[in-house]
């Protein structure tokens, strides 16, 4: 399928003999935003060290946009346009904020491993950099050290490192973990404006989150999707109810 | 938001202009000798930062790439000087930094790969084979004697012939702010932000698309190069190269030079190399304990003041911008008196008993230019109810100066 | 043949005493994630302890006693200098221990002069142990054997039987999760670096009267050792136990069997240059195998870091 941003063809991963991924297929269209929900130690992240490099498959493949993205290294998988957030936050701490967006940038405008160009003369990469950091809303803490922010800045800026240089296929794994609900109603509308017209795919324990921003959501239990559908239709699905949001229910 | 060209040579331009007036104020018959040997401790310092503080590879063996390029800077001279090749001295350095950057790119090809304690494991196996080599491979390293050369003897640039020291000291002085502003550039180059990201972070800067080894091979390459320019400075300066240049001894006071400086700080090293020089010169003319006391400040510098003392300095800033300097300047002024008192007993101590053990013939012995006898009871007395008071009494004030440092620096709902 | 077995034996003598400074190592380095640079020094410090007891007790004394001092004074680096730097990072820690390293030497020059010290094996151990073709094996070398040997199962035993043992063993792979079960983890920290880094003072005493006690022996070990833990494996006490003993064989063999690269090139069909001071290939001409024996193991380290960069046996990243 052309049309498929991201695919994956029954994936596996052993960890010492333990099967943690037993054959996950996921396909992501263009576009299209996909959530993926499930109980803890369902998998989730795992499947996203699987997707960038960070972990190797032991058998199956990954697609995007049609092409084999099995096992790359993490770097060569950001290059063909897919990019990534992290559960825990993964910032460069003992960089301002502008630096670690401009970091971010340098990759995707064509920069390299350069040493003869400076970068505060590149103007388009500066004029990027600070569009980016005024979008997450973070002007005013432009030249403060990462390391310093609060926790939702943090989270914030991890989402401009991962938006910034444009990549197609966007994955962010949890992004609005251990926020208040004012936080998560402002990184909420932050991933809704920065991947606008781009492919989202995103890990959320907050049903509310998932179910406002997902156009599809895809069910994750021991290492299978069990459901894949719209909204409503996991919402009704009766496998679903059971191994998820009934478990869930009792929690509360 | 761009500054003009001027301002921002200006700097430049002032650094320049006190390297020209320096020998001129500085005329006594050591001075530019130590002068010329803080040069060179700045750009192998610098050159270390830009894998330490910069690259976040720590390097047991960074006196190698000195070292390689010295020697085949002595060698070049003595090729000059049989007229096999015409080559101005100033040009020497170049020489010496291509070495550097030639050994850096076969080392840093497979030693770049880990941060961490493989890299450093690696460059301290390449410092002892390369050490170990000085004695077998005699045609290159000289044996023990080393290798030396005449640097008077090179074509004369511009009628000069680098005879007297301060003709060096130009050279040299040229070459430091030549390395210094080299150097910067390449801070402020993508792959030297990258380099920050890197150490800050490896595995996020391969999610933004770089891969971090070959990151890393690049500073390392660039810092082999300019500890190579240093290792053709100290050719050109001593004329002679031996083991003792690159071994992990020399190695080892690299390290100190530039983390007693700051390794978080671009300028650290410059400040680290000029005071680790002063000290290593003067002091090592009073004492042969000098390197048991760079030892230990060394080791407490390591404990308790990590940033260096650039990062002493960048911590008052905090204080000064809110405009509370003032408040520190009494606690600090009570602990500075019992906390000489301590040091200078505790030195005391130290040199008496070594003087006792090792030089036991000679009855007096002279100490901070007072003579006394060792065997009486007064002196021993004395330095041990110095050490023991002074250690007490500035324990005691050291709350306060925390609890002034606290007050001084709190500021409403900030992370620190 | 006979210079053959007198090597095997010398060989798995100095391997072993590596053994014995790159297990407390690996131990240290498996639990804490440092790499202890001034290991070594602990193991001169051991000898010249050990030295200055047997001066006034004799031998045996000092073999208990010396250990026991240097294992105390392990754990008081650990607890009042190390769990400090810990704070700041890995890099700041390994500098640390860097440059305990030269402090320790400089103090041990400071105490006890710059020339080696007379400490001698105990005359009670001064006979030949047996005759072996030829050679003969003094008792003093049997008697390192069994110390060492003694040593490693005794770890073996606590490694592997009581439940200390079993904690260490724990914390070498799950170091977090250790914790998290609510054992004392700094306590234990202390207690394994002040144990490794006794083991490495125990080598010293030992060692001290068969390889001289001078100051420049924790350099001329130090490094070595470096290597094993790196060769065998970060953190693998396996990979530590055969890098020990192949670096052991590999420099006892090559000090004894002086083949020089003039016979290998004459066997090439190469001439003898007539004036091979001035030769510009004089160094390969001279060259002889117990010549680059000393730099053997960084070799080696250099082609392992290169082919298998977690080392022969390690599996863990660092």
């Amino acid at each position: 399928m052309a049309n498929e941003a991201l695919k994956l063809d029954n994936v596996k991963k052993n960890f010492a003999g333990t099967e943690i991924i037993r054959g996950l297929n996921l396909s992501v269209a263009k576009n299209e935003r996909h959530a993926v929900i499930g109980p803890n130690g369902a998998g989730k992240s795992t499947a996203y060290n699987l997707i960038t490099g960070r972990y190797q498959v032991s058998s199956g493949k990954v697609f995007l946009n049609g092409e084999d993205i099995t096992n790359l290294e993490p770097y060569e998988v950001k290059r063909k346009g897919l990019s990534r957030s992290f559960q825990i936050t993964n910032i460069f701490p003992k960089m301002s904020v502008f630096e670690n967006v401009r970091c971010s940038l340098l990759w995707a405008m064509g920069y390299k491993y350069s040493f003869w160009k400076l970068v505060g003369n590149q103007t388009a990469l500066n004029e990027d950099a600070e569009k980016i950091i005024e979008e997450l809303n973070l002007k005013n803490r432009r030249d403060t050290l990462a390391g310093v922010l609060s926790y939702a800045e943090q989270r914030a800026l991890e989402i401009g490192i991962t938006i910034a240089g444009g990549s197609e296929v966007i994955l962010l794994d949890e992004p609005t973990a251990g926020m208040s609900v004012s936080e998560t109603e402002y990184i909420v509308g932050l991933i809704r404006k920065v991947t606008e017209g781009k492919t989202l795919l995103v890990v959320e324990h907050d049903m509310g989150v998932v179910f406002d921003l997902a156009d599809r959501i895809s069910v994750l239990v021991y290492g299978e999707i069990i459901a894949t559908g719209t909204p409503t239709e996991v919402k009704e699905n009766q496998a679903v109810q059971e191994a998820y949001l009934g478990a869930a229910m009792e929690e509360h | 938001m761009q500054k003009s060209v001027f301002t921002s040579a200006l700097p430049w331009i002032f650094a320049a202009a006190i390297l020209i007036v320096l020998p001129f104020i500085f005329t006594g018959g050591g001075s530019i000798t130590i002068m010329n040997q803080i040069g060179i401790t700045i750009v192998l310092a610098m050159s270390y930062n830009m894998l330490l503080g910069q690259g976040g590879m720590l390097s047991f063996g960074h006196a190698v790439y000195m070292g390689i390029g010295g020697f085949v800077a002595v060698h070049v001279m003595n090729i000059v000087e049989n007229e096999y090749l015409w080559l101005p001295l100033p040009f020497l350095p170049l020489v010496g930094g291509l070495v550097g950057l030639g050994f850096a790119t076969i080392v840093g090809s497979f030693s770049t790969r880990k941060a961490g304690t493989v890299f450093a494991m690696i460059s301290l196996g390449i410092g002892e084979l390369i050490a170990a080599c000085c004695i077998i491979i005699t045609v290159f390293f000289g044996g023990e004697e080393g290798i030396s050369g005449d640097r008077t003897m090179a074509p004369p640039t511009f009628g000069i012939e680098f005879i007297s020291q301060k003709e060096v000291y130009f050279l040299i002085a040229f070459w430091v702010l030549l390395s210094i502003f080299v150097m910067y550039l390449f801070t402020q180059t993508p792959v030297g932000k990258m380099a920050n990201a890197v150490r800050d972070n490896p595995e996020r800067a391969e999610f933004v698309g770089y891969s971090q080894r070959w990151v890393r091979y690049v500073s390392f390459c660039g810092a082999g190069f300019f500890a190579g320019v240093a290792g053709a400075l100290f050719a050109i300066n001593y004329e002679i190269l031996t083991e003792q240049n690159l071994n992990t001894v020399m190695s080892f006071q690299v390290l100190l030079a530039t983390y007693i400086g700051g390794v978080g700080f671009f300028l650290g090293p410059v400040f680290g190399a000029i005071l680790f020089t002063i000290l290593q010169t003067v002091i090592g003319l009073q004492t042969d304990l000098w390197a048991l006391y760079t030892g230990i400040v060394f080791v407490l510098m390591v404990m308790f003041l990590p940033t260096g003392l650039t990062g002493l300095f960048a911590m008052h800033l905090i204080p000064l911008q809110l405009g509370r300097l003032g408040m520190l300047i009494k606690p600090y002024a009570k602990i500075f008196v019992p906390g000489l008192a301590f040091v200078v007993g505790a030195i005391a101590l130290i040199e008496l008993i070594n003087h006792v053990r090792h030089h036991a013939e000679e009855q007096f012995m002279t100490l901070f230019w007072i003579e006394f006898d060792t065997t009486s009871f007064l002196p021993w007395a004395l330095f041990l109810i110095m050490v023991a008071v002074g250690f007490y009494v500035s324990r005691a004030f050291a709350k306060e100066v925390a609890e002034a440092w606290g007050e001084a620096t709190f500021v409403e709902g900030e992370r620190r | 043949m006979d210079l053959f077995i007198i090597n095997v034996i010398d060989g798995l003598i100095y391997g072993l005493l590596l053994f014995m400074l790159s297990s407390g190592l690996t131990l240290i380095f498996s639990m804490m994630g440092v790499l202890n640079l001034s290991h070594a020094a602990f193991y001169m410090l051991g000898a010249y302890l050990a030295y200055q007891i047997s001066v006034y007790t004799g031998f045996w004394v000092g073999l208990i006693v010396a250990p026991i001092l240097v294992t105390i004074l392990g754990a008081a680096v650990e607890r009042y200098g190390l769990r400090r730097v810990h704070q700041y990072g890995h890099v700041p820690e390994l500098i640390f221990t860097f440059g305990l390293f030269f402090v320790i030497e400089e103090l041990v020059q400071y105490i006890w002069g710059r020339s080696m010290v007379n400490y001698n094996s105990p005359e009670s151990l001064d006979f030949i142990a047996f005759n072996l073709a030829g050679g003969s094996i003094p008792a003093y070398k049997v008697f390192m054997l069994l110390v060492s040997v003694g040593i490693f199962l005794a770890l073996y035993y606590v490694l592997a039987r009581t439940r200390v043992g079993m904690i260490i063993q724990a914390a070498l792979s799950y170091p977090k999760t250790v914790e998290a079960l609510g054992h004392n983890v700094p306590l234990v920290f202390m207690g394994v670096f002040g144990v490794g880094t006794g083991l490495a003072g125990l080598a010293g005493v030992i060692a001290g009267p068969s390889l001289t006690t001078f100051p420049g022996m924790a350099f001329l070990l130090g490094s070595i050792v470096f290597v094993c833990v790196v060769v065998g494996g970060l953190g693998s006490l396996f990979g530590a136990f055969v890098a020990s003993l192949l670096i052991g064989w590999l420099q006892t063999f090559a000090a004894s069997y002086n083949i020089g690269a003039a016979d290998i090139l004459i066997a090439f069909g190469y001439e003898y240059p007539k004036d091979v001071y001035y030769h510009p290939w004089r160094d390969l001409w001279t060259l002889t195998l117990p010549q680059i024996g000393p730099i053997l193991p960084y070799i080696l380290l250099i082609l392992v870091l290169v082919f298998r960069p977690n080392g022969l046996f390690g599996k863990r990243e660092t």
